[in-house]
């Protein structure tokens, strides 16, 4: 009994850590339509740029702040001279073959820069303890990541529906070309966006590195599994990101669990009944 | 030296793999390109001797995925030997011509395909993981192409699936773990958990343990068998060993899978009540610094470690810290050994690569010192028989490696399944 709660605790663990590095997909997505498939590559390169400054400034909390910023800018400038060509109702197939052109090229920097070795980051001194739960340790950074998922959920909610900007960004989902015409630049906005996608991911990449390593490759891991979390729950839509990773979440953890020779299936087997039954996906607010 | 040492196997790979790989997104089918580019760059410096043709040989290693270290490490070790030898083996050159088979079996029949009707190379030499070795069998067999297998251990290629085209100078998956149920029966607890990829390498390795564990008396509290390749979060199974409230744990990792288990298996309190007992690629020089003082006390058999006192470890593992900046790791002394067997087939046939009979033939109970302690090529497994030691992680000098505690002598691998 008491390991089922300590499974539910670790489902919900998981589960942030899938919004957190699900969030800026379906941002990007849901507010300019524009599919990138270089997310997880951003996701690593924030947990190699991470432990790079990590080691550097010799201040986790300080890398956690500046290395998002600093992607974020990264995924302003590609914006800038390459997305933005790429942006149109019927252009899927050339964005996801320039995003996937990225990724390839990030993969290959990413093995000149750090290596095939697998790093690490360490949690911070502050988090690097544990508590004790039904006699047993459970790491507090864990804990953390709950916290960070929580947080980060709640100021992308207020982002969109409490400010002025977040008007802006609704009404561009509605309509694009009527936003355009009361003299609002979406270009900028679209810049925006793309920014603070990306340095979500780039903060996924280092909270996320200490539970599972940062190796070549991964990329494309992080990459499967945000799709499935924004399939299931609806593309585009940030409420469909959270209940999305909270399912994909606690059916990876429970697969794990009682049935851990399909585990991996049974996610992109919900996956699949998702598509079939409703595309748009379970909790997306659109129609289809 | 003529050769322009370190950078002339590795780099090259990478360039023309990932530029071809784009490529191939892009719809433009410049395969042929991106080989030409690949045998240009990988020949610069072998202006040894004469205008005869290089020997080429094929290698295939993943570059990408949760292995990619292991393969970067096999190609350091080859490189380095061939370096040694100047480049050259029989009288030839020898140029290498590397593909990326990303773990994959699908994708490693069209780049062996390719190795072999494209670059017409003469011999194959790698591959990491069993599945795409068992996927390649058939292609070897029926083409009568010379594998020297540089890692996967699959038991089946030295049983039931074995061909006289496919030699290894690495291990059979059965090796390290056999010794250790036996030892860790003696030595740490009688009653166990298992932990272990769900594929053929997972499955072989718990077998092998399984056998002399319960055959010495030994109970088995319950197995797990983990998605592969990317076992993802292992908190839901630490949580389910801890369950089992096990007094010893066995498992089996390698690569980034190695990382997160053995980090979640510290961070949740194992490390503190429950032994670790651990094929030796779980807690291997590669993924040491990544583990930190979490592997602290693992103990794990292998058939090498990097503090094995030897004349000719002292030598590898020096000149491959002075070659390569990091610590040699197990992969690297298979790669170093692969080289080895390569320019002894090539001499024995004065580099006449058509001499297949002859190159297969000087195989046979070919024995030579190993970085690992001595090596002989068993001719009824055509595996190496050698050596398995005990290695314990410890703190030296403030860094961590495996130590050996008791090498447990000379073992060959069975041939069936007798034994697990």
């Amino acid at each position: 009994m008491n390991e089922m709660i300590v499974q539910s605790i670790n489902s919900i663990v998981f589960s942030m850590l899938l919004f957190i590095m699900a969030a800026g997909l379906s941002l990007i997505f849901g507010h300019t339509n524009f599919i990138n498939l270089a997310h997880g590559s951003f996701y690593v390169l924030g947990g190699y740029i991470g432990i790079t400054a990590i080691n550097q400034i010799g201040n986790y909390w300080l890398a956690l702040l500046l290395v998002p910023i600093l992607v974020g800018l990264l995924g302003a400038t590609i914006e800038y001279l390459f997305l933005r060509r790429l942006y149109g109702k019927h252009r899927h197939l050339e964005q996801v073959l320039f995003t996937m052109g990225l990724a390839l090229i990030t993969t290959d920097i990413i093995r000149l820069n750090w290596g095939t070795y697998v790093v690490n980051i360490e949690p911070p001194i502050l988090l690097d303890a544990s508590i004790t739960l039904f006699d047993a340790q459970f790491p507090l950074y864990r804990i953390a990541i709950i916290a960070a998922g929580l947080t980060i959920a709640g100021l992308l909610w207020i982002l969109i529906q409490r400010t002025r900007l977040g008007t802006i960004l609704r009404a561009g989902v509605s309509d694009i070309d009527l936003v355009s015409e009361t003299g609002i630049n979406i270009q900028v906005i679209f810049t925006g966006i793309f920014a603070l996608g990306t340095a979500l991911a780039a903060l996924a990449g280092i909270i996320g590195a200490p539970l599972h390593g940062l190796y070549p490759g991964l990329q494309f891991e992080i990459l499967v599994l945000t799709l499935a979390v924004v399939i299931v729950g609806g593309l585009g839509d940030l409420k469909g990101a959270f209940l999305g990773s909270i399912l994909i979440g606690t059916v990876d953890t429970f697969g794990k669990a009682l049935l851990p020779e399909i585990s991996l299936f049974l996610i992109f087997a919900l996956m699949a009944i998702v598509l079939l039954v409703k595309p748009s996906g379970l909790f997306s607010a659109r129609g289809e | 030296m003529k050769h322009n040492s370190n950078t002339s196997l590795t780099y090259p790979i990478i360039r023309s793999y990932s530029r071809r790989k784009l490529l191939k997104i892009a719809g433009a089918g410049a395969v042929a390109y991106a080989g030409s580019t690949l045998a240009t760059a990988c020949s610069i410096g072998n202006d040894v001797s004469g205008t005869d043709s290089p020997i080429r040989i094929g290698v295939l290693l993943p570059y990408t995925g949760i292995y990619a270290a292991l393969g970067d490490s096999i190609a350091s070790g080859l490189e380095m030997y061939l370096d040694e030898i100047g480049n050259q083996a029989g009288g030839r050159n020898i140029q290498i011509i590397a593909e990326d088979t990303e773990m994959k079996p699908n994708i490693a029949q069209q780049k062996i395909r390719k190795l072999v009707e494209q670059d017409e190379v003469d011999i194959v030499a790698g591959i990491v993981s069993t599945g795409v070795l068992y996927g390649l069998r058939e292609y070897f067999h029926n083409n009568k192409k010379i594998l020297i297998c540089a890692n996967a251990g699959g038991n089946k290629i030295s049983r039931d699936m074995k061909s006289p085209y496919i030699w290894r100078s690495s291990f059979s998956n059965w090796q390290p773990n056999w010794p250790l149920g036996l030892w860790a029966y003696k030595n740490v607890a009688s009653k166990v958990f298992m932990s272990a990829p769900d594929y053929g390498a997972g499955h072989n390795m718990v077998n092998a343990f399984s056998h002399s564990f319960q055959s010495a008396g030994g109970m088995i509290l319950g197995k797990q068998f983990t998605p592969f390749p990317s076992m993802g979060d292992p908190a839901p199974f630490i949580t389910e060993i801890r369950k089992s409230r096990p007094p010893m744990v066995f498992c089996f990792y390698s690569g980034s899978a190695a990382v997160a288990f053995v980090k979640a298996y510290n961070e949740f309190g194992l490390t503190k009540e429950i032994p670790l007992v651990c094929s030796g690629f779980t807690v291997e020089e590669d993924v040491l610094p990544a583990q930190g003082s979490a592997a602290v006390g693992a103990r794990s058999g292998l058939h090498w470690a990097l503090l094995l006192d030897n004349p000719t470890n002292r030598q590898f593992t020096t000149a491959y810290k002075d070659r390569t900046n990091t610590d040699a790791n197990v992969f690297a002394v298979q790669g170093y050994d692969t080289g080895k067997i390569i320019s002894h087939m090539l001499n024995e046939v004065q580099g006449d690569t058509s001499n297949t009979g002859k190159m297969l033939e000087s195989l046979h109970q070919l024995s030579f010192a190993s970085p690992r302690g001595p090596v002989i090529l068993d001719s009824k497994s055509q595996n190496p028989t050698q050596h398995i030691y005990v290695r314990e992680v410890k703190e030296i000098d403030g860094q961590l490696h495996n130590a050996v505690v008791e090498d447990l002598g000379e073992f060959t691998d069975p041939g069936d399944d007798s034994l697990g």
